[in-house]
């Protein structure tokens, strides 16, 4: 078969190569066969990850912050010629833009910040996984605490009709699940430099 | 405070790669790297079995203050003998 003309299904197969588990599960099973799974379950469990490096993302996790900043800061300007299209409509194309953010999920979100497991954590990458989240604590909690109280009263001063207020609402819940999700692997990610090579 | 280490100048010393230490102090071998380059500080866990591990003093490995260069420590050392 061409490379070039695979199905969706075979993508969606090596996409998840990058998450490193098949990989995992394949070294697994090929020791089971050694006649030894007792020793691979404790080494699996016990141990630091030696081998599994923390890769970086360092440009990919902005992609759905910036695409759920324009799309909520849209839905608050809100121009007139919204006003005659169906709620039906308005939650189809919300929905949409909700899937691509949540499609993008288990390349940034799923194995955490350090992309890998907290189990694998040694001792600085559990102290940088909790400094990751604690960094994204204070801007979603001040953006949160703020935003709320100025929603109400933009609402109530522009007279927001139903289709509005669920949109804004809507996407001020994908903005908060894309930087929950996405500031913690960006601090990860930048938070120390690239290391020579050996 | 800055912290310090040698760990760079004995694994040249004792010609084991990152790697190696990784494995002999059970961390990933990019938290070595990072040690040398003194942007992590490790726990005194971590610092006392790197020690064992090069069979010194953790005060060998590690310090508050800059350790001198190598180049005044032989001169010093030749000056003695």
């Amino acid at each position: 078969m061409n490379p070039n003309h695979r199905s969706i299904l075979s993508r969606l197969d090596d996409a998840v190569r990058w998450t490193g588990f098949p990989a995992r599960v394949a070294k697994k099973t090929a020791v089971c066969w050694t006649g030894f799974p007792a020793r691979i379950t404790n080494k699996m469990s016990d141990t630091p990850s030696l081998d599994r490096k923390h890769q970086p993302l360092r440009w990919i996790p902005i992609l759905p912050i910036a695409v759920s900043c324009a799309l909520f800061i849209f839905s608050l300007t809100w121009p007139p010629a919204l006003d005659g299209v169906s709620p039906g409509a308005i939650i189809s194309i919300v929905t949409a833009f909700w899937g691509s953010i949540v499609g993008m999920a288990p390349i940034i979100y799923i194995s955490g910040p350090l992309g890998k497991p907290s189990w694998k954590d040694d001792e600085r990458e559990a102290a940088l996984r909790k400094d990751s989240f604690l960094f994204c604590l204070w801007p979603l909690a001040a953006l949160n605490c703020l935003g709320q109280p100025i929603l109400l009263i933009l609402s109530h001063w522009q007279n927001w009709q139903f289709e509005h207020s669920a949109s804004v609402v809507s996407l001020s819940l994908m903005l908060n699940a894309a930087l929950l999700g996405c500031l913690p692997t960006l601090y990860a990610s930048w938070k120390l430099g690239r290391l020579p090579k050996e | 405070m800055s912290l310090h280490n040698r760990i760079a100048v004995f694994r040249a010393e004792r010609g084991i790669s990152r790697r190696q230490l990784a494995e002999a102090v059970e961390v990933n071998n990019q938290t070595i790297g990072y040690l040398e380059r003194g942007d992590y500080k490790p726990s005194l866990e971590l610092a006392l079995k790197i020690a064992r591990h090069f069979g010194v003093a953790v005060e060998m490995l590690f310090s508050l203050d800059r350790f001198e260069p190598i180049a005044m420590t032989l001169r010093r050392a030749g000056e003695d003998e």
